[in-house]
C-alpha cells in the first residue's frame, strides 16, 4: 500500500511531517493491539523516512497492488455516529 | 371484466351445483396454494348461492387469509381497508377479525386504536396486542409520545427511556452505567428487541463485536428491530455486502462505515471484472469507484490508478476505455508516470516513450524542476531501462550497431530517448550525484574504456572523498598494465580508506604486478623492494602465497647474477614446502614466465606427492590469478590414479583442470569425487558436467546436460548460489536439442522440469560407473550470435496517442 495514504501524508510532506503522523499512527495501532496495523504503519514510515526514499517513491512509486482488496488497508474501519435519523429510516421504508 | 374476475367465474361455474363440501375443500386448496384472492373470489361465490352461517365462516376464513397474504406484502392500508369492511359486512366474526385489523394499523404506523385497547385489555388480550406490537413498532417514539396510553403507563415510561437511549446511543459515546434503565425492561415486553439492539449499537461504537453478535442474535427476526440486524452484521463484516440492498439501508451502511462498505464492493466487482475480462463492466466499476476516491488522498487515489491500468495491462486489455474514464489527459504528468511505470516491467521501449512523455509535462507544468536531483533519478531510471546487453538494443530497434543507432537518433530517424548516452548525460548535467557517475562509468567501461576513465576522473573531482571511483581508476591503470599509476591511485585511496576490503586487496595484487614488471625489465633491485613490501601486507600468509614470494626473490636472484642466493632460495622453498613437485611446478612456472631456465625436475614423484603438489599450484595460481604450467609427464600420472586422494584435492584438481584447459583432469577428479557422498557432490556433477562439455560426442554432451541439471537442483537445495549461477550458465552454452527437434520436425516442446531425487541418483550412479575416458576438444567459445528476432508484442503507442489526439480535439 502507498506509504503515503498509510500515514495519511501529502507527498510534500517533510521529515518532520512524516515522523509526526509516525508517532500518531502508531498510538492509534500498537504492536501488541493490533500487530499487522503497526507492521503496515513501520513500513510505510520506512519508506518515508529520508528525502531520499521519499524521492524515489515519489518519482518510481507507488507500486501496483497484488490485489484491489489491499486498498482498504488503508481506509480506516470508521464507525461514525449519525443519529437516530438513518436507522429508523430503514424501518420506516421497510414499513412502507 | 378482470382477468382475475374472470377466472373466479370460470371456478364458481365448475362449482355449480356442487354440495357445500366441495365449496369448502375448493377454498381451502386455493388457501393452501397461497391463492388468496382466487379463495376469497370462491367464498364469495359459495355465499352468493348458498347464504348461511357455513359460507360466511368460509367467506371470513378467506378473507383472513387475504388481509394476512397483504401485511406481509407491506400493503398494510389495503389490508387495514379490507379488514374495515370485513368487520362491517360479518359482525359476529368482529372480534376474530379485530387483531388482523390492529396489526395493520400497526403496520401502517396507526397505534392509536390498539393502544388504547391495550390499555384497558385482559391479561390474554394484552398479551396478544403486545405480541403485535413487537412485530409492528418500528419506532419507540410512537408508544413515548402517545396520547392513547395514560402518562404513568409502565409501557409509555419505558419507551422514553428507550427513546432517549436509542438517541443517545446512535450520537456519541455513552458514559459508564448509562445503560442501566434497560434491565427494568422483561423480556417479553414489545420493548425487549430494543434493549437488545441498543446494547448490540453500543457494543458496536465500542468495537466489542462478539457482544454486537450475542445481542444481535437474541432479537426476533419478525420484530421491528429486527430489520435491522442484517445491516449491524455487515457493519461488524460479519456478512459480505449484498447488491439488492434498499436506498435507506445503503445511506445508513455509508454514514456509518464513511462509504468504506461501498468502495469494498465497487471493489470487489472490478476485481470480478478483470478476472473475468469483461471490459464493460470493468469500465462501470472504475467509474462508480473514482467518485469514492475523490475524497482521499492523493497517495491514495494513486494506487488505485497505478493498480487498475496493471491489472488492465496484465489482462490484455484495450486501453482506450479506461483512459477515457480516467480524469486526466495526456499533458498530466502523473497519468503519464504511471502508465511508464505499468509498461516498463514488459516492454521497456514503450516504457521510455512514455516516461519521456512525463518530462516533457512535467517540466511545462513545473511539477518537475529542470535541474536537481528528481530529473536526474528520471533520467537514471530510463537509462536502466535498456537491455543490459546493447545487442538487445539494436536488436530490438533494427540497427546494425551503436554508430548507426547515433546517427539515426541525430538524423531525427528514431526518437532521441533511445541515445542512452545522451540521457546519463543530462542526467549529470541536472545533477552530478555519485549514482549518476557510477552509471556513466559503468556505460562506458566496455564501449570506450578511456572515457569511462574521464568520468571516473570527474566523479573524483566532484566528489573527493568518494573511495568508488579511485578503486575504478585503480582496475583501470591496472588493466592497461600502469601499474606505478595504480600504486599511485591507491596511495590516494589508502589515505581515503586503508582497511576497505578492496584497498587492501588491491595493494598485494598491485605490489605483485609491479615486482613481476620489474623483474621483466630487467630491474631486480626494484622487484626485490616490491616483494619486501609484499611480504608485510597480511594476504601474503595466506595459503603458498609465501612460495610464491620466494620463487619470485629466487628469479631476482638469477636475473641480479647471484647463483649462491638463487641456490640458497630454493633451498628454503623446497623445506617450506616440503614437497619438490610443488617446488617445481612454482618455479616452473616462474622461470617461464620471466624467460629463465627452470631447475632441473627431481626423479618421478610418488603419487600422494603429484596429487598434492598438483593441487595446491592449482590453488595457489587460482588465487593470484596466475597462469600455470604443468608438465604433461605429471598430469597424465596424476590422471591415472587419483585413488587415495582427498576431498578438497580433488576440488582443487576439478578447478584447476578447468583452468588450464585440461578437461580430462577436471574428468577424472570429478570421477573420483562422486564416488565420495557428501556436501561437495554438487560441485563434483558441475565440475563432471563441464569437464563433459568439451567432449566430442552428443551422447557426452547428453550427459553434461543431466550432470548440470542435477548440480544445479542439488545446489538449490543447499542454497549454493555459485554453483547454481555456474550451471544455469554452462547449460546455457549447451544446444538445446529438444528445441530444435521443435523447430525442425513440428515436436510439441515440453517445459523443462527440474530432476528429482531419482534422476539425481541416477545421474551419480551412471556418472559412478563410466570407466571410457571420452575425447576432449579443446575450442574456444564462439563469438555471441545476434539472436534471432522474435515476434513480440509491440507497445500500444498509436492506440494511446490515437486515443489522447481524439480526446484532446473532443475536450
Amino acid at each position: 500500500m502507498n506509504p503515503f495514504a498509510v500515514l495519511g501524508l501529502e507527498e510534500t510532506a517533510d521529515d518532520e511531517a512524516v515522523r509526526a503522523a509516525y508517532l500518531a499512527a502508531i498510538r492509534t495501532s500498537p504492536p501488541d493491539r493490533d500487530p499487522e496495523g503497526f507492521r503496515r504503519i513501520r513500513d510505510a514510515y520506512e519508506a518515508l523516512r529520508d528525502t531520499e526514499r521519499r524521492l524515489a517513491l515519489r518519482l518510481f512509486g507507488p507500486p501496483p497492488l497484488a490485489d484491489f482488496a489491499e486498498l482498504l488497508d488503508a481506509v480506516p474501519e470508521e464507525r461514525r455516529y449519525v443519529g437516530p435519523g438513518p436507522w429508523l429510516n430503514v424501518l420506516r421504508e421497510h414499513r412502507g | 371484466m378482470s382477468k382475475h374476475h374472470k377466472r373466479a367465474g370460470k371456478l364458481a361455474q365448475d362449482l355449480a351445483g356442487p354440495g357445500s363440501r366441495e365449496w369448502q375443500t375448493r377454498v381451502e386448496s386455493l388457501l393452501t396454494a397461497r391463492k388468496t384472492r382466487e379463495a376469497v373470489e370462491v367464498a364469495k361465490q359459495f355465499l352468493k348461492q348458498s347464504p348461511g352461517p357455513e359460507a360466511e365462516a368460509l367467506a371470513v376464513a378467506a378473507y383472513q387469509a387475504r388481509i394476512q397474504a397483504l401485511l406481509a406484502s407491506g400493503m398494510h392500508k389495503e389490508a387495514q381497508a379490507l379488514g374495515a369492511l370485513v368487520s362491517e359486512r360479518f359482525p359476529a366474526y368482529r372480534a376474530q377479525v379485530a387483531p388482523l385489523i390492529r396489526q395493520s394499523e400497526v403496520s401502517a404506523g396507526n397505534f392509536q386504536t390498539l393502544l388504547t385497547e391495550l390499555s384497558t385489555a385482559d391479561p390474554p388480550r394484552q398479551r396478544e396486542l403486545e405480541a403485535i406490537l413487537t412485530r409492528g413498532l418500528t419506532d419507540p417514539a410512537l408508544l413515548a409520545d402517545s396520547p392513547a396510553l395514560p402518562a404513568d403507563h409502565p409501557l409509555k415510561r419505558t419507551a422514553r427511556a428507550v427513546c432517549e437511549l436509542f438517541t443517545a446511543v446512535t450520537t456519541g459515546p455513552l458514559p459508564p452505567g448509562a445503560l442501566a434503565p434497560l434491565d427494568e425492561i422483561p423480556r417479553h415486553s414489545p420493548l425487549a428487541p430494543w434493549k437488545l439492539l441498543i446494547r448490540a449499537l453500543d457494543a458496536f461504537y465500542r468495537r466489542a463485536d462478539p457482544t454486537v453478535l450475542a445481542n444481535l442474535a437474541s432479537i426476533p427476526a419478525d420484530s421491528g428491530p429486527g430489520r435491522l440486524v442484517p445491516i449491524l452484521r455487515r457493519l461488524v463484516g460479519e456478512t459480505e455486502p449484498t447488491e439488492d440492498r434498499s436506498f435507506a439501508v445503503t445511506i445508513v451502511l455509508d454514514k456509518v462505515s464513511g462509504s468504506r462498505a461501498l468502495l469494498q464492493s465497487h471493489l470487489k466487482q472490478l476485481s470480478q471484472a478483470l478476472a473475468a475480462r469483461d471490459e464493460r463492466k470493468a469500465l462501470a466499476a472504475v467509474q462508480d469507484l473514482l467518485p469514492l476516491f475523490q475524497s482521499t488522498p492523493a497517495a491514495f487515489r494513486q494506487s488505485f490508478i497505478v493498480t487498475v491500468l496493471h491489472h488492465w495491462h496484465r489482462q490484455g486489455l484495450p486501453p482506450h476505455g479506461l483512459l477515457r474514464v480516467l480524469p486526466r489527459g495526456k499533458k498530466d504528468p502523473d497519468t503519464l508516470r504511471l502508465i511508464a511505470l505499468t509498461l516498463e516491467h514488459t516492454q521497456w521501449d514503450a516504457a521510455l516513450e512514455w516516461w519521456d512523455g512525463y518530462l516533457t509535462a512535467a517540466l511545462a507544468a513545473g511539477t518537475l524542476p529542470a535541474t536537481g536531483p528528481e530529473i536526474a533519478r528520471v533520467l537514471l531510471h530510463m537509462a536502466a531501462l535498456f537491455p543490459a546487453d546493447p545487442e538487445d538494443v539494436l536488436d530490438l530497434l533494427d540497427v546494425e550497431s551503436e554508430k548507426e543507432l547515433r546517427r539515426l537518433i541525430r538524423t531525427g530517424r528514431l526518437p532521441a530517448f533511445f541515445d542512452r548516452e545522451a540521457l546519463l548525460e543530462r542526467a549529470r548535467a541536472a545533477d552530478p550525484d555519485p549514482q549518476v557517475f557510477r552509471a556513466l562509468v559503468a556505460h562506458y567501461d566496455q564501449r570506450e574504456p578511456k572515457r569511462a576513465e574521464a568520468e571516473a576522473e570527474a566523479w573524483r573531482r566532484a566528489h573527493p572523498q568518494d573511495l568508488e571511483p579511485l578503486l575504478y581508476l585503480i582496475r583501470a591503470a591496472e588493466r592497461r598494465g600502469a601499474i606505478r599509476k595504480a600504486l599511485d591511485r591507491l596511495a590516494d585511496a589508502e589515505a581515503l580508506n586503508r582497511v576497505h576490503p578492496e584497498v587492501r586487496q588491491s595493494r598485494f595484487r598491485l605490489l605483485l604486478a609491479g615486482a613481476e614488471r620489474r623483474l621483466k625489465e630487467g630491474k631486480p633491485a626494484l622487484a626485490v623492494a616490491d616483494l619486501d613490501l609484499l611480504e608485510q601486507e597480511p594476504r601474503a600468509g595466506e595459503g603458498d602465497h609465501k612460495a610464491y614470494l620466494l620463487a619470485l626473490r629466487w628469479a631476482a636472484a638469477h636475473k641480479a647474477g647471484e647463483a649462491t642466493t638463487a641456490a640458497q632460495l630454493e633451498q628454503t622453498l623446497a623445506t617450506t614446502m616440503d614437497n619438490p613437485v610443488l617446488c617445481n611446478l612454482i618455479l616452473g612456472t616462474v622461470a617461464g614466465s620471466l624467460g629463465l631456465k627452470p631447475p632441473p625436475p627431481s626423479g618421478p614423484p610418488a603419487q600422494p606427492q603429484a596429487i598434492d603438489g598438483l593441487a595446491r599450484a592449482c590453488d595457489l595460481f587460482r588465487a593470484l590469478d596466475r597462469p600455470l604450467t604443468i608438465p604433461a609427464a605429471l598430469l597424465a600420472q596424476v590422471e591415472k590414479e587419483l585413488g587415495n586422494t582427498s576431498v578438497a584435492q580433488l576440488h582443487s584438481l576439478c578447478a584447476g583442470g578447468l583452468r588450464i584447459g585440461r578437461p580430462a583432469l577436471t574428468y577424472a577428479a570429478s570421477g573420483q569425487g562422486l564416488a565420495h557422498d557428501g556436501p561437495l557432490v554438487s560441485r563434483f556433477l558441475l565440475a563432471r558436467g563441464q569437464a563433459l562439455q568439451a567432449a566430442t560426442t552428443e551422447r557426452e554432451r547428453n550427459r553434461a546436460r543431466q550432470c548440470l541439471r542435477a548440480a544445479r537442483e542439488l545446489a538449490g537445495r543447499s542454497r549454493d548460489l555459485e554453483v547454481m549461477r555456474e550451471a544455469s550458465a554452462a547449460l546455457d552454452t549447451l544446444p538445446d536439442w529438444q528445441a530444435l527437434d521443435a523447430l525442425l520436425f513440428g515436436n510439441v516442446l515440453t517445459p523443462e522440469t527440474p530432476p528429482t531425487q531419482a534422476d539425481i541418483t541416477r545421474t551419480i550412479a551412471t556418472e559412478r560407473q563410466q570407466r571410457h575416458v571420452p575425447r576432449f576438444l579443446v575450442e574456444k567459445a564462439p563469438r555471441k550470435a545476434r539472436k534471432a528476432k522474435s515476434p513480440r508484442r509491440r507497445l500500444p503507442w498509436n492506440l494511446f496517442n490515437d486515443l489522447f489526439a481524439l480526446l484532446e480535439g473532443k475536450l
